[in-house]
């Protein structure tokens, strides 16, 4: 599924530059004056744009396997270079977000399964409900205002150890609420199986049935949601991004797209694509690490 | 991302599968009496009603037009002519707000319009014809769906270019996946049913098979779908707005306004709290609907 997914992605960014409305060379030189018909011909050459499209594609994926993602349309770098340099910084912020999500969300979610049906569960279900509609870009200018310009605790952007607190809470928090209400349910579902009732009627005190029994088997669902909820920190990270000034690839992204920067914005979706695979692979192994019919299957 | 908030395609099926069991014919209260009686669903119907109405009747409710500058100072406070205040053009907020809804409801519509007839003809097709067509739809639909929403809207507005009309195309197509893998889950409950197998036994044609029987089956499911789906649609195009790569200035689109305010995130705070909440209550809203639809169609959520 993985792989499948990679080879649709270089499929899909081959094709990309040719579902362009118009000539997409001259959308990606507009901005640049000066340019004559003969140097768009020969860009359009150096891009392989008009060698026929099996052969392009072909082409992409030789260049690809050695490591080469062409040059960008503003400053003529590395595509590579460019992207390398800033995915560190994204996933950074996606982790750390993912990190602040798991770490307020899974108590929440697990409290209020304990005490379900309490005043507590409750309050933390409206506070979930309402955390899901908070637009993430707004709860980011929010923070901001409060802790960085009121405050003056934390910096208003830019990319450092200490910048990276305010853009990880407003993706964490956003998605805490999410967490929890997936933990809720699903240790609510397992708090109602029979082998909890037996644990139960063998006198094992409470805490080790919630540890070992509850706890347990009810993060399996958990876990297997985590890598979806890494990739969308990964899409989230493209607002926040923007927001903070953190240097990653969504703002890249975003300014690739505003430029017409094509090699570029190929790069983004190829990488952002390779993170989110190659992740998911990760997370299936350690979901068979927690959950033994798995690792004996 | 928002589309968390709908539910899984295997539940949203169950739900629908439930909804023909007999418990519904006992139900003595009309469907939207279900709906609207539950908390969730009053205050959720309530704020989507409060939606319509001023998107309607903008013209009429807005003190002034959403565009027109310097109807006050800039940067005015709350006062009595300006009940929220004026912006950094001197445009009346409250005005902007207002016709703000149109855009906001029109965006939800139209994105929620494209993935839920390209979602339906997806999942139809795939379940009723089976065999190498469902492998090839659904395999497709699920890789779309492992590159999330946002890089598929990205992906999109890359190629058609920033504007409010191509960011409504970019988040429908970007939702078309989950649908169709909703649409297909539920399909497949109805094409396993007795009545279906007895329908084709005594020969009906596609066109009934698909129209008569599966459209109106999968149709309650694909409701409460669509309708938590156009709180994530206005919430990702929001989204896009916000990073400029939506609706321009000087529409008066919420994430838009959003962004222009963080310019003046010293001068002006409170220009960020009214957008920002009018998108959080409007995906509240839809939220809360969507919820409440689909607990009444469920026999089992029901006391």
């Amino acid at each position: 599924m993985g792989l499948l997914t990679i080879f649709a992605t270089t499929v899909a960014v081959t094709l990309l530059i040719h579902l362009v409305p118009g000539d997409p060379v001259q959308i990606m030189y507009a901005q640049s004056q000066g340019t004559t018909p003969e140097q768009l011909e020969a860009i359009r050459h150096s891009l392989g744009l008009d060698q026929p499209i099996v052969f392009q594609y072909l082409h992409f994926l030789g260049r690809l396997l050695h490591g080469d993602l062409g040059y960008t349309i503003r400053g003529h770098q590395a595509v590579l270079d460019v992207v390398l340099q800033r995915l560190p910084n994204t996933i950074a912020l996606a982790v750390t977000a993912l990190a602040i999500a798991v770490a307020i969300g899974l108590p929440m979610g697990f409290a209020a399964a304990y005490w379900q049906g309490s005043l507590l569960d409750a309050g933390l279900m409206i506070l979930s409900i309402g955390g899901i509609a908070i637009p993430s870009f707004w709860l980011g200018l929010m923070l901001m205002l409060f802790f960085a310009v009121d405050l003056g605790w934390l910096p208003v952007s830019g990319t450092g150890p200490l910048n990276i607190l305010l853009p990880a809470f407003t993706l964490g928090l956003s998605n805490a609420a999410i967490v929890a209400r997936m933990t809720r349910s699903s240790m609510i579902d397992v708090m109602s199986q029979d082998f909890v009732r037996t644990a139960e009627a063998k006198g094992l005190p409470r805490s080790t049935i919630l540890v070992h029994h509850v706890l347990r088997a009810g993060l399996v669902p958990v876990v297997t949601m985590l890598g979806l909820q890494f990739a969308f920190m990964m899409g989230g990270a493209v607002v926040v991004e923007n927001i903070f000034a953190w240097n990653g690839v969504g703002r890249m992204a975003v300014d690739a797209i505003f430029q017409r920067d094509y090699p570029l914005i190929q790069g983004f979706i190829l990488s952002f694509t390779v993170v989110v695979v190659f992740v998911s692979i990760l997370l299936d192994t350690v979901y068979a690490l927690i959950d033994p019919r798995i690792r004996r299957s | 991302m928002p589309s968390n908030a709908s539910p899984t395609p295997d539940t949203a099926a169950n739900s629908a599968a439930n909804t023909s069991a007999p418990v519904r014919r006992i139900a003595r209260r009309p469907f939207w009496l279900r709906v609207l009686g539950t908390v969730n669903g009053a205050i959720g119907g309530a704020i989507v009603f409060v939606l319509i109405l001023s998107a309607a009747l903008a013209g009429w409710i807005a003190p002034y037009p959403p565009a027109k500058m310097a109807v006050g100072g800039r940067f005015g406070l709350p006062q009595a002519a300006h009940p929220l205040g004026t912006d950094e053009f001197g445009r009346d907020l409250f005005s902007r707000i207002v016709f703000g809804s149109r855009l906001t409801l029109t965006i939800g519509a139209i994105a929620v319009g494209i993935s839920l007839i390209a979602g339906l003809a997806v999942g139809l097709t795939a379940a009723y014809r089976r065999g190498w067509v469902e492998t090839v739809l659904m395999r497709s639909s699920d890789v779309l769906f492992s590159f999330t929403e946002t890089l598929i809207a990205l992906a999109c507005v890359a190629v058609l270019g920033p504007s409010l009309q191509n960011a409504m195309i970019a988040v429908g197509i970007a939702g078309i996946p989950f649908y169709a893998r909703t649409c297909h889950s539920a399909a497949l409950v109805e094409v396993s049913k007795p009545y279906f197998e007895a329908s084709v036994a005594a020969g009906a044609g596609h066109a009934r098979l698909v129209f008569v029987h599966l459209l109106p089956n999968v149709f309650p499911t694909m409701v409460v779908v669509a309708t938590l789906g156009v709180s994530s649609a206005i919430l990702a195009a929001a989204g896009l707005s916000f990073l400029g790569l939506g609706a321009q200035p000087p529409d008066p689109e919420w994430g838009l306004m959003l962004s222009g305010a963080a310019h003046y995130l010293n001068r002006a705070p409170w220009l960020m709290v009214v957008p920002g909440l009018s998108i959080a209550v409007t995906v509240l809203g839809f939220n809360l609907l969507g919820d409440a639809i689909r607990s009444a169609m469920d026999p089992r959520r029901q006391g």
